[in-house]
């Protein structure tokens, strides 16, 4: 069991932190300054260990077999959570190095993004935004929403991943559409993972409905 | 290269408007900054200091031979 | 002006977008000089639209705000057009220094004050104005301050503040290149916009210039917007202009001299501060000699030892005003290369906030390179003649203010620190309140559709020429014969009259034939013939004024002549369309014939 697990951390590693990095490092754009740059990469680890999270939704066998189903849980709810929060305050983050440096105020600037309508890949950010507010909210509450709307689990996580997939979709093409350093490389390899990893999800649910009844209780996320 | 280039913009126009020298348009189709006119650019960094997300990367060198009063 | 006039028509996206697709073809302007025009704008269908208001102020700096604020203060209906955008655009976005007379905290009375002015200038400055910029610069800092000018780097915001408050109405991107006069009075102007193909004419009773200066767009000053288009509008229906002889006398650094951001330290990245009162005799042609006399490279210094280097003659700075290296108000006050400059920036803020004070860093050895600002004079000293303290020109209607009017504020040399900026405030106001009254009693004069339509036609002229001559060609050109330090800085006559001819071969051969592919090009068409007027009057300015003064020397008149100098020296249109220039005595208001 042990090396399966190096193994497979190794290689989640090296897919969601080692590559976007590396492309990160090869997109044709000067550097800035080392809180700028910092961000940036804060940034586009938040969204690769988004996408990552597609991985680890019960989609691939070696991994359900390799971890404890709640140790698996965890890392989804950790990596749910840390990478939401970046985002969301990704609109905030673009803004804050200007509190350290002169030209147009941070308030200003957040302004003038936000209300620049005729960008699509701003109306594309506000509603990414709001998606993954509302898919924080929801996995937050799930168990009460479970209960006052009196859907299953399954039903639940079904809205899950659809919005989570949603919101991927969205999110890249507002990436590619504005991001500094999201060119065709890191876009692509990030459009590639989403790809997969819907595609991953797909299968899992799909000809669910025709089985006849849920197994492995255990592992719903 | 002067206004030497932009990344990551959202095509605010703060640049365009903020420039004395007119030296960036909105491309029509992209929606973004492009920089029309470089020749033109006098270097004063008011299209940085103005640009909401910091896209635009300047240079102190000029595109035209410049003219000095010796040299 | 009617409601449905007042903003900019289509969106903002539209706007700023069109013209984007003309850029390759602009891009290639210089090369393009002798090429066939293929004009991406039809200018058979240039649209155009027409305003109307009492007050129009045509720019959009320290002058245009308090020219606009108090014209609407005083009751009248008031619009602001600008070339480039409200505070940043022209020279206000740069300048961090202002000055502001505290009689609370000045040891000198404002009459000492004038009086040292006046010393340092060798009575080149206009009293009034000086003595004007002084009673009012308090009150003026005392309202940006409300603003917010004095807590942020950036201008635009604050200067929007009073703007929107008062819901008055502002064109960015609009070009002026006419003012319109009818019945011996001001009628309105003419221009065009920079992002779409559309002309624009206003009706105004009275019009305030707050143009700013210009220069030949030099090369490590930020200037390269301002082209003196509001003197050569006014020159053109008849207004006189003044201080053409003056020179400013800005360095830049060898390395790279275009780029002016970094060769000022971070000044452009200051918040501004207030100032009190330091006066100088600052920032002439000192260096230009040291250069002349002794050759490339010029190292870094403060003036008057510039790098050490002994030079005998030259031009003259009182001993009042003479300065020692390392001395107050030496090495590191402000200013590229200058080692100091009468500008400067600002003491740090009482209340110990970051920004606003402390010397920028500038490698002060590094070697200098002159003509940064060239073709600008000394800020307040070159500009259209003032009749009276109040900014009128002498034509009824048309008023100015800041660096567009030539009100010797500060006389041919710069004297109190942070004083432009202030002035341009302090002026801009007073002109505002005049032209409001005027305004308020006259009738506005009728523009007749044949002169309507022959300004518009002349504003298309160069986008319809099939053939003709780039305007970054000609540009260039004017600047190769002008930028000289033999020509513009250290003159003697038989090079000013060289000069003087290429310049009237621009002016009679080149500037007629300007051609324009597009708006932006358009708009460097008319830079460029104001540019070239611009250097005839200084070359005829300095061609008349046989003596050496301030910031103003020749080889073949080293000497003042207080005997037959005493006097500025206007520029006008004669009757036959040349340039005639007159003499009018220091403290004296101008003939009105
Ligand atoms: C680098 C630098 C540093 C400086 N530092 C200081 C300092 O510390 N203290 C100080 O007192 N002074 C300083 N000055 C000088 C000061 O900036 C100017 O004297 C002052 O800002 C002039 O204000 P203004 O409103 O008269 O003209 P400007 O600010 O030059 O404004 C001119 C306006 O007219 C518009 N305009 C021009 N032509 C047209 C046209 N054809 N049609 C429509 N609009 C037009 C322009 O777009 C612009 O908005 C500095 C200048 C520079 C360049
Ligand atoms: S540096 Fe100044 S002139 Fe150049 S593009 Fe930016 S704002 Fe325009
Ligand atoms: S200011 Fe920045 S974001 Fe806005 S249009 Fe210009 S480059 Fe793009």
């Amino acid at each position: 069991m042990k090396p399966t697990r190096t193994r497979l951390a190794f290689a989640a590693a090296l897919l969601f932190i080692g590559l976007p990095l590396l492309l990160f490092a090869r997109a044709p754009v000067p550097s800035r300054t080392l809180l700028k740059d910092s961000l940036s990469i804060l940034t586009i680890l938040a969204v690769a260990l988004l996408l990552g999270q597609f991985f680890l939704a019960r989609t691939i066998p070696a991994v359900q077999r390799a971890f404890k189903p709640p140790r698996v849980q965890a890392l989804h709810r950790w990596i749910g959570y840390g990478a939401i929060t970046v985002l969301l305050l990704h609109p905030f983050l673009i803004v804050l190095p200007r509190y350290f440096e002169p030209g147009v105020r941070p308030l200003d600037a957040l302004v003038t993004m936000l209300t620049s309508f005729d960008t699509l890949g701003v109306l594309l950010g506000l509603a990414c935004w709001l998606l993954l507010l509302l898919l924080a909210l929801t996995s937050h509450l799930r168990m009460r929403l479970i209960k006052r709307f009196r859907i299953s689990y399954r039903a639940w996580r079904g809205f899950h991943a659809l919005l989570a997939a949603g919101f991927t979709g969205l999110a890249l093409w507002h990436a590619i559409e504005l991001g500094r350093h999201t060119g065709w490389l890191l876009g692509g390899f990030f459009a590639l993972l989403a790809i997969a990893g819907i595609a991953l999800l797909a299968r899992l649910y799909l000809p669910e409905r025709h089985r006849p009844a849920p197994q492995a209780e255990g592992l719903h996320i | 290269m002067t206004i030497k280039s932009i990344h990551g913009c959202i095509g605010c126009g703060e640049c365009v408007q903020s420039c004395p020298c007119d030296v960036i348009r909105l491309d029509p189709s992209s929606g973004k900054a492009v920089i029309a006119y470089p020749e033109d650019c006098q270097i004063c960094h008011l299209c940085r200091l103005y640009c909401p997300v910091d896209a635009i990367e300047m240079s102190p060198e000029k595109t035209l031979p410049v003219i000095t009063p010796w040299g | 002006m009617s409601k449905s006039d007042r903003q900019d028509g289509p969106s903002r996206r539209q706007f700023l977008a069109l013209g984007g697709a003309a850029s390759g073809l602009a891009a290639m302007g210089l090369s393009a000089g002798w090429a066939e025009n293929r004009p991406s704008v039809d200018a058979a269908t240039v649209a155009g639209s027409e305003h109307e208001t009492d007050v129009l102020v045509i720019g959009g700096g320290m002058a245009g705000l308090f020219a606009a604020v108090k014209a609407h203060d005083a009751g009248a209906r008031v619009l602001l057009v600008s070339k480039g955008r409200l505070g940043a655009s022209g020279q206000t976005p740069f300048a961090k220094g202002f000055f502001a007379y505290d009689a609370a905290r000045e040891s000198l009375s404002i009459d000492d004050f004038v009086a040292r002015v006046s010393r340092s200038a060798l009575g080149t400055n206009n009293e009034s104005y000086t003595r004007q910029l002084a009673e009012h610069s308090l009150d003026r800092a005392r309202e940006l301050k409300a603003w917010g000018f004095f807590d942020q780097v950036l201008a635009n915001r604050p200067f929007l503040k009073p703007i929107t408050a008062r819901d008055i109405p502002l064109m960015e991107r609009v070009m002026i290149t006419h003012l319109i006069k009818q019945e011996g009075r001001i009628a309105g102007a003419a221009g065009f916009r920079l992002d779409s193909a559309e002309t624009v004419l206003f009706r105004a009773r009275a019009v305030v210039l707050c143009t700013g200066a210009g220069g030949f767009k030099p090369n490590g000053f930020p200037v390269c917007d301002l082209t003196h288009d509001g003197s050569i509008m006014a020159y053109r229906i008849g207004a006189k202009i003044t201080g053409k002889e003056w020179n400013d006398g800005h360095f830049t650094r060898a390395d790279n001299p275009a780029a002016c951001f970094d060769n000022w330290g971070d000044m452009f990245e200051r918040i501004p501060g207030t100032t009190g009162i330091e006066v100088h005799h600052d920032l002439g042609v000192e260096s230009n000699y040291v250069a002349y006399e002794t050759g490339n490279p010029l190292p870094g210094g403060p003036p008057g030892s510039v790098g050490g280097r002994k030079t005998s003659g030259g031009p003259v700075t009182p001993q009042e005003f003479q300065r020692r290296a390392g001395g107050p108000g030496g090495p590191g006050e402000g200013g590229p290369g200058s080692g100091s400059r009468r500008d400067g920036p600002p003491p740090p803020p009482d209340d110990g906030r970051k920004p606003a004070g402390g010397a920028p860093d500038f490698a002060m050895n590094a070697s200098q390179m002159g003509g940064a600002s060239a073709g600008m004079s000394i800020h307040k000293s070159e500009g259209l003649v003032p009749m009276d303290a109040r900014c009128n020109s002498t034509i009824p209607g048309l008023l100015a203010a800041g660096d567009a009017l030539g009100s010797h504020m500060a006389g041919g040399i710069y004297t109190q620190i942070g004083s432009s900026l202030a002035g341009s405030a302090v002026q801009g106001a007073i002109a505002g309140e005049e032209a409001a009254g005027y305004a308020a009693r006259s009738e506005q004069a009728r523009i007749t559709p044949a002169r309507r339509d022959g300004i518009l036609a002349e504003i298309l002229a160069p986008l319809k020429r099939e053939a003709g001559y780039g305007p970054a060609w000609v540009t260039q050109t004017l600047q190769g014969v002008m930028i000289p330090n033999f020509v513009l800085y250290i003159k003697k006559e038989s090079l000013m009259r060289a000069a003087l001819a290429y310049v009237e071969e621009l002016r009679d051969h080149h500037a007629p034939m300007l051609r324009a592919a597009d708006m932006h090009e358009l708009r460097l068409a008319f830079e460029t013939r104001n540019m070239i007027l611009s250097a005839e009057m200084k070359l005829r300015a300095s061609l008349k004024r046989t003596e050496s003064r301030c910031s103003h020397y020749r080889t073949d008149h080293p000497e003042t002549d207080d005997a037959n100098w005493r006097a500025w020296i206007n520029i006008l249109q004669g009757a036959d369309g040349q340039m005639v220039l007159e003499k009018q005595p220091f403290g004296s208001w101008p003939d009105q014939s």
